[in-house]
């Protein structure tokens, strides 16, 4: 480090703040863009400085979103009666990836969680309740994350739907496809065995 | 300091993210009290131990080394699963946050250790967390040396009477309350119920748990616990938790 330039040993510094990324690989990501990629290293700066600026939060589900309202609550082709509520945008994408809902969203951007500061105002709560007491969501889908600190967040919006009049459902967890189970864990077993679904005999 | 390997039974209070793969955790151990761990890798996708186990309200067989300000945890193997669920999950976050806030690193406390256990056992069974979490704010305070007085009067140590009105004062005590000198009175019979872990009444109940706040905050040094606010909600219905 010591060798590098002033302008270089901040740049691997700088580079430092990405996840995954300590001495060696900054040192590999700024020699890689000095010597073979000045264009890519030059795109990736304004794309970072334009992000970093334009980039906020949707006013009505609190994504990640450049426009005062995010694309999918702006427009007119999902159906606005079923109102889902993640913990992530990275949830979000992995719902709409894997799954046909066509309702919309409500990203916490956390969980409660008292020992990190995330109360109900963290995590844009009283938004939520004024959505709910709006009417027209008919219901509350809860996709939180199964942890001790996704639970609490889960029967907290539960009991602000109940308070609102919206009917609440919650994401199924047990046995994942194609497991063993030998191999699963107590808890998720205890949960796949309590939450087990009734067999009608006419299915195949 | 020498790096000794402990194995012990421990509670997991918290878990934060660390690095690409790693947890730092505070734990509850009845031998060494809160102490911090890092846990190593175990968010990877092999791992001999289960990164859902490494959350709160389990109890855990923990085998790590101490040394420095944070140990090293090897082995995390699950003993006990509570299954809470509801306005339980907030009462046990709201005691796991005082637990880190109030207890000092490194300090045993194995009787405070049995009753977080039994308050866990308690809000398994039970809908009305109030009198559980009362009593282990009681517990909480007498381990860090704040034991309030709740049997006499502060100036005179004459017995309290159920039918009495007082004044608590947390630096003294309970005060026969004078109704000309305003302040909250707190019934003699509520006082009594928490020294002798007998259930009292509604009314009592929510004197208490105001008077609990008092003494709790007073500890806390101004700043208040965030778990306070979730309760703000749970307070508007029955069976309020924090």
């Amino acid at each position: 480090m010591s060798t590098a330039s002033p302008l270089l040993a901040e740049l691997m510094q700088a580079l430092r703040c990405l996840p995954g990324v300590g001495a060696r690989s900054a040192q590999r990501m700024a020699y890689h863009l000095l010597e073979r990629d000045r264009r890519g290293g030059e795109r990736l700066a304004a794309a970072l400085q334009k992000a970093m600026q334009d980039i906020g939060n949707c006013n009505d589900c609190r994504t990640f979103s450049e426009t005062e309202r995010c694309p999918l609550c702006a427009g007119h082709a999902r159906d606005r009666s079923q109102l889902c509520v993640v913990e992530t945008p990275a949830d979000l994408a992995a719902i709409e990836q894997a799954t046909g809902f066509r309702g919309l969203y409500f990203v916490l951007l956390g969980r409660l969680s008292p020992l990190d500061g995330m109360g109900p105002e963290e995590l844009g709560l009283p938004l939520l309740a004024r959505r709910l007491g709006e009417g027209e969501v008919q219901e509350l889908i809860l996709a939180t994350n199964p942890t001790v600190e996704g639970e609490a967040t889960a029967h907290y919006l539960a009991e602000l739907a109940h308070a609102a009049g919206v009917r609440v459902s919650r994401l199924a967890h047990g046995v994942p496809l194609g497991g063993e189970l030998e191999y699963i864990d107590r808890g998720t077993l205890a949960h796949a065995f309590g939450g087990r679904l009734p067999v009608s005999g006419d299915t195949p | 300091m020498p790096a000794i390997a402990i194995e012990t039974s421990g509670y997991v209070l918290h878990a934060r993210a660390w690095r690409e793969t790693s947890l730092l955790l505070e734990c509850f151990t009845p031998g060494q009290g809160r102490i911090g761990l890092v846990a190593r890798g175990v968010r990877g996708a092999r791992t001999r131990t289960a990164r859902a186990d490494l959350q709160p309200l389990r109890r855990l067989r923990l085998s790590f080394v101490t040394g420095g300000e944070m140990g090293s945890l090897r082995m995390a193997e699950l003993e006990t699963l509570h299954a809470l669920h509801g306005e339980a999950l907030l009462a046990a976050l709201y005691v796991n946050e005082l637990l880190v806030r109030l207890l000092a690193r490194d300090d045993a406390h194995p009787h405070l250790f049995g009753r977080y256990q039994r308050l866990l056992d308690a809000l398994v069974v039970t809908r009305a967390s109030a009198w559980p979490l009362r009593c282990f704010e009681r517990d909480l305070l007498e381990a860090i040396g704040y034991a309030p007085l709740l049997d006499t009067e502060a100036e005179t140590g004459a017995p309290l009477r159920p039918d009495g009105r007082y004044v608590y004062r947390p630096e003294m005590g309970p005060l026969p309350w004078r109704p000309e000198q305003g302040g909250q009175a707190i019934r003699g019979s509520a006082l009594l119920a928490l020294a002798s872990g007998r259930q009292p009444d509604a009314a009592d109940l929510a004197d208490l748990r105001r008077l609990l706040r008092q003494l709790l905050s007073a500890q806390l040094g101004g700043r208040p616990l965030t778990a306070w606010s979730l309760a703000s909600l749970a307070r508007a219905r029955p069976h309020a938790a924090g």
